[in-house]
């Protein structure tokens, strides 16, 4: 029995196994350097942004579906909501934030809402249909905006987002949190994560088995595209602005991730857990890279990359091939 | 059989692809006052512009298109033109090569980018993993060697001349009847009509060519049939990186400068363009002919824009737009073939 | 020159500990259409892949055409003249005919410049090899499985084939189809080339075959003229038993039919299709390939469409839309495609169980707990003894047999009134066959209104009390109690 668990949690134990060689390694770089309270503040303040996003993804992921525009859509989202803030500067602070965080959320329910019926309805291949409307909703961002960034945010939005939680606990690691908490309950503890993992393995299986699969799909989408939106007002709260182009460049960073922690796009397979120990591996070398003088952040990029080539070959002997299988099944 | 031509033309994407983009240079044709295409001198500001755009994606385009058609998805080749053009100008700086010409410059970095492109295809071939997964790792660790472990600095104002001169050849000059102003029809457009011209034939008269669609059609067939397969994709990701360098380097030269991050997410928006043009994400279908309409439908909404009397920074809207539908209608068509 | 093309004696194969081929003895006769029978799992596969090349044997001898060959490769068979055709047909979808037809010669010949000329003439010779015409450039993948097929064989023709082995051919065809494949298979048989036919279907075996190789666990029972077996020794040598099945004796039929359904039409695929059923009663229906059986099924659960006629459940009229109304209803269905419709097969077999009733086990806010899934589908494992020793293993560790249980017990876990089983034993072994065939008899007596949509006529005829047989979309017979029998459903299914 216990070799059984071993071996059922074998992927988890190299991705901490990963994050203790990584931690190593800078610690016999840096040393002490890498051990201080401000370092690891600064990684609790930075990772949450982009790893409610990946949570988000994760989703998508597990439903067997893609998602490209998330990022696009949640850097529209809070445009809106950021120009409706600044608009309203005279007016109560917490009124405006509440409903400008609102005017984010529906958006992203619509983009998701969108994004899911082009799939289930229409039957396009969801890379497809989620470029494209990555393509439409930077596309919005560019032309309201005029490709210039959007600011004006109510102080107290960007004070409370830097405040600490218990004196030590930073805002943003607790929404973090909480989102994890909810997104671990829901895969694990509800009809709705049961019917995901099974529907995200075989769709049509799933519809056989009277499962309202058009339903799942869209309201995955839905649900992946909220999240990650929360994410990106998150992101709001770090640049104290909003952007058509703040979170393209965490669109590969968070399928890197979930690629990494064994969430495959192809459906059905990975753990919540996994993610957690892929996003803070990933900061962390984020962290440590930045702690060179010498090196940029674009370092970081590098060590990623090999890392998950390294970990695709590895995993290509030890899951049974996994994750040979081709993504885009024929029909 | 002249109908069943007919029929089976009028079957594929690319022929409504091709009516809209008629159908497009009409209305801009006729929205500009005879702006796109005037006579007899053919030529003109406007049409000289989009096929100065039609340069780079088009060329990019067929790098793209001969990996999906082998049942493939390459988000690394802008990463990998990426490295090459400015690892490749940077060392033509440092060592003062290219004043005259840029053949150092050009052979610099198809070399560097047939090495990285080997690395895809060994990968690729000898695993047996996920295209798209493979290439989002070797992208993300390509643009990390060339910003963070190279740290390549932005080359402008110090192109090397040759550099320079070479992206300013034309094959054809004229000057706007109506402001006077100068332009040009830059020589660069030679090597995209190259370029398309070997790969249809790569894809339609060569064995090779055949091979990329048969096993995009059937991989298991096609190893059946005596394929191998193995070595074919080696070689498609191998070359795939080689002209990803080179056309790097056109871009280089067209601009006159070599900027390490310009290649961010271009992928994005090369990929939808070859889906437009009819090819399929599931392989085994696409041709240069239905790639490079879809590209010029691109290139010129993109450049039409202020004719058409809409805002530039619509632009973007409107290429993602015309994708959108384009995506559908396929989608819908192939839906309607099923049944 | 000996008499046989192909003689094969005392061939051994084993892969790990199991034993797939056990002295398997076998020739096959130029000229002559020889068929390989035997049920699934029986060795067929590994037998037709020695003699392809793509597995190498541990034991025995190989003698083609008076040559004894010591070791055979895929290339080596090409050129000895061994074709095979696969049950996939190994084509290319996205190519024209044309190409399909030449390209495989022209990789052989090691060229590397496509000259269109020579390709069409190398697919038209082999086109008129059996004197076929269709578009050269139609694209593969539009054409019917018929026509794939004859592509596929003139292909296998161009390479001077002395023996075409076809595995399982008839599968996915039509019964015209099937006369129309038989036709040139004799044609082809004419010319003298020897013909290895995979099959498991009797009636097929019996029309055309000159010779018969039954196989059974991996040892080759019976071998020998067609026309030295009867069909009741041919059944025996299949399966390894005298049919002894328990035939089902409706016990508890009710009066009032729970199911109505009255000139059901989906314009092109069924039409006027009238029958009602009770409960405990096993109804049979049958057909042939595109006969509409499937087609009418998918319409009772929700999945396919309906375009006029009535369904009544219980005396009252309903229209069934999707699987969700289909369950509210209390119908239940097996899929025909165990592995695409029926399971995720990458998933633990108490979450398959459970799939379709996870409403039972939910609790406040929608939450379920892991625990009850696995205790109630372990009910299931223990009841139809699921061979596994652990349900949270993943479905795809279980054998066919085993996979048809937990599909059933999937639907058996609803409370039901109709249940639809499409094709049930569909590669399923023998054991798990009869255990499934008992474990519906007894639902049906129990009150369950059970439909079985069948092209098994054996299997029809053991376990229906009544038999619809369709035919192009239409019902062309019913019969009941005695008069049920393959022949009867033989005389009206052609």
């Amino acid at each position: 029995m216990k070799s059984k668990n071993l071996q059922k949690h074998s992927y988890t134990f190299m991705l901490l196994g990963l994050m203790a060689v990584v931690l190593l390694f800078f610690t016999i770089l840096k040393g002490p350097m890498l051990w201080k309270g401000d370092v690891w503040r600064g990684i609790a303040m930075q990772f949450p942004e982009y790893g409610v996003v990946t949570l988000g993804l994760m989703f998508c992921f597990i439903c067997g579906k893609m998602d490209m525009s998330f990022m696009a859509l949640g850097d529209f989202a809070t445009i809106m909501a950021v120009r409706y803030m600044a608009a309203r500067a005279d007016a109560p602070a917490g009124g405006v934030i509440l409903v400008g965080i609102l005017i984010a959320l529906g958006i992203a329910v619509v983009g998701g809402l969108i994004n899911g019926l082009l799939v289930s309805e229409l039957d396009i291949p969801p890379v497809m249909a989620t470029i494209s409307m990555q393509l439409v909703w930077t596309g919005l961002s560019v032309a309201l905006t005029s490709g210039n960034t959007v600011k004006g945010l109510p102080a107290l939005y960007t004070e409370i987002g830097h405040r600490y939680l218990l004196g030590f606990l930073p805002v943003p690691l607790v929404i973090f949190l909480a989102i994890f908490a909810l997104c671990w309950f829901l895969l694990n503890h509800t009809v709705y994560g049961e019917k995901l993992y099974m529907v995200g393995t075989n769709i049509k299986a799933a519809q056989f088995s009277a499962i309202n699969t058009k339903r799942m799909v869209v309201g995955t989408y839905i649900l992946c595209d909220v999240i990650c939106c929360i994410g990106c007002l998150l992101m709001v709260n770090t640049m104290a602005s909003a952007k058509a182009d703040y979170g393209t460049s965490y669109v590969m960073r968070c399928i890197l991730i979930l690629v990494l922690a064994g969430v495959l796009p192809d459906g059905g397979m990975g753990k919540i857990g996994n993610v957690l120990i892929a996003i803070v591996t990933i900061q962390i070398i984020a962290t440590g890279v930045n702690m060179f003088p010498s090196l940029n952040t674009y370092y970081a990029s590098l060590i990623w990359g090999g890392l998950l080539l390294v970990v695709l070959i590895m995993s290509t002997r030890m899951e049974g091939g996994l994750l040979r299988r081709k993504l885009f099944a024929k029909r | 059989m002249n109908n069943a031509k007919l029929k089976r033309m009028t079957r594929r994407t690319e022929f409504y692809m091709f009516i809209v983009l008629l159908l497009l240079c009409a209305l801009v044709q006729f929205k500009s006052g005879g702006k796109l295409i005037a006579l007899p001198g053919v030529f003109t500001r406007l049409n000289v512009t989009v096929l100065r755009t039609m340069v780079v994606d088009g060329m990019f385009a067929m790098c793209s298109l001969v990996v999906m058609i082998s049942g493939g998805f390459d988000l690394s080749f802008p990463a990998i033109a990426a490295l090459s053009y400015s690892l490749a100008t940077t060392i033509c700086l440092n060592n003062g090569w290219c004043a005259s010409n840029p053949l150092a410059g050009f052979a610099l970095a198809v070399c560097i980018g047939w090495v990285l492109g080997m690395l895809n295809g060994w990968i690729i071939s000898n695993f047996k993993l996920n295209t798209m997964i493979v290439t989002l790792g070797t992208q993300t660790f390509f643009t990390g060697i060339s910003m963070g472990l190279l740290k390549l600095k932005e080359i402008t104002s110090t192109l090397p001349a040759g550099m320079k001169a070479f992206g300013k050849l034309y094959i054809f000059e004229s000057a706007d009847p109506a402001s006077g102003i100068r332009f040009t029809l830059s020589a660069m457009v030679l090597f995209l009509i190259a370029l398309c011209a070997i790969v249809s034939f790569l894809l339609n008269k060569t064995m090779f060519g055949r091979a990329l669609y048969a096993i995009g059609g059937n991989e298991v067939s096609a190893e059946r049939a005596g394929y191998n397969v193995k070595k074919t994709k080696f070689l498609l990701y191998s070359a795939v990186g080689a002209v990803a360098g080179f056309i790097g380097m056109i871009r280089v030269c067209m601009e006159s400068q070599s900027i390490p991050k310009a290649m961010v997410g271009k992928e994005m928006t090369i990929i939808p363009a070859v889906i437009l043009g009819g090819a399929s994400i599931y392989g085994g279908e696409g041709t240069v002919f239905g790639t490079m309409v879809a590209v010029g439908i691109i290139s010129l909404v993109s450049n039409s824009m202020l004719i058409l009397g809409i805002d530039t920074y619509w632009q973007q809207f409107f290429n993602g737009l015309v994708i959108l539908v384009g995506v559908t209608v396929s989608a819908l068509q192939a839906k309607r073939q099923k049944h | 020159m000996s008499e046989y093309l192909l003689q094969m004696t005392g061939i051994d194969k084993r892969f790990g500990g199991v034993h797939a081929l056990d002295n398997v003895n076998f020739a096959v006769r130029p000229g002559k259409v020889m068929c390989l029978a035997g049920e699934n799992g029986c060795g067929k596969s590994t037998l037709v892949k020695i003699i392809s090349g793509v597995y190498t044997r541990d034991a025995g001898e190989v003698v083609f055409e008076g040559k004894s060959i010591q070791h055979i490769t895929p290339a080596e068979a090409t050129r000895l003249g061994i074709q095979v055709i696969y049950q996939d047909l190994s084509i290319f979808p996205n190519l024209t005919v044309m190409e399909n037809l030449a390209i495989n010669n022209e990789i052989t010949s090691g060229r590397r410049i496509v000259n269109r000329k020579r390709w069409e003439q190398t697919a038209r010779e082999a086109l008129s090899k059996i004197g076929y015409d269709i578009d050269l450039y139609a694209k593969m993948g539009e054409l019917s499985v018929a026509d794939k097929q004859l592509v596929a064989i003139c292909r296998a023709l161009l390479f001077n084939a002395k023996l075409i082995i076809m595995d399982e051919p008839t599968t996915a065809l039509t019964k015209k189809e099937v006369d129309a494949l038989f036709k040139t298979v004799r044609q082809l048989r004419d010319s003298g080339i020897a013909i290895m036919f995979i099959s498991h279907k009797t009636e097929e075996i019996f029309e055309i075959s000159d010779d018969v190789c039954i196989m059974r666990n991996g040892k080759n029972v019976f071998s020998g003229e067609t026309k030295s077996l009867t069909k009741k020794d041919f059944t025996y040598y299949m399966t390894g038993r005298e049919l002894e099945d328990d035939y089902f004796v409706p016990t508890n039929i009710s009066k009032d039919p729970v199911l109505k359904v009255d000139h059901l039409t989906w314009n092109g695929k069924f039409h006027g299709v009238t029958f009602d059923l009770r409960k405990g009663e096993i109804l049979g229906i049958t057909g042939l390939l595109g006969s509409g059986r499937t087609e009418l099924a998918l319409s009772l659960f929700g999945l396919g469409k309906v375009h006029s006629g009535a369904v009544t459940l219980n005396g009252k009229q309903v229209r069934i839309t999707s699987p969700i109304m289909a369950q509210k209803l209390r119908i239940g269905y097996v899929p025909e495609d165990r592995l695409t419709e029926g399971l995720c097969l990458r998933q633990p077999i108490a979450d398959n169980i459970m799939l379709a009733s996870l409403k039972q086990l939910t609790r406040t806010l929608g939450t379920i707990r892991h625990d009850d899934v696995f205790n109630k589908a372990n009910e299931w494992v223990k009841k139809f003894s699921i061979a596994t020793d652990d349900a949270r293993k993943f479905a795809s560790t279980l054998s066919g047999g085993n996979q048809q249980k937990i599909v059933l017990s999937k639907w058996l876990n609803n409370d039901l009134d109709v249940l639809i089983l499409n094709g049930p034993t569909v590669g399923v072994d023998i054991g798990a066959k009869q255990d499934i065939h008992a474990l519906v008899h007894d639902l049906a007596n129990q009150g369950l209104a059970v439909i079985i949509i069948s092209d098994d006529l054996a299997e029809v005829v053991v376990n229906c009390n009544r038999v619809i047989v369709m035919k192009d979309g239409g019902i062309v017979g019913e019969m009941t109690g005695e008069k049920i029998t393959e022949e009867n459903i033989l005389e009206i299914i052609r």
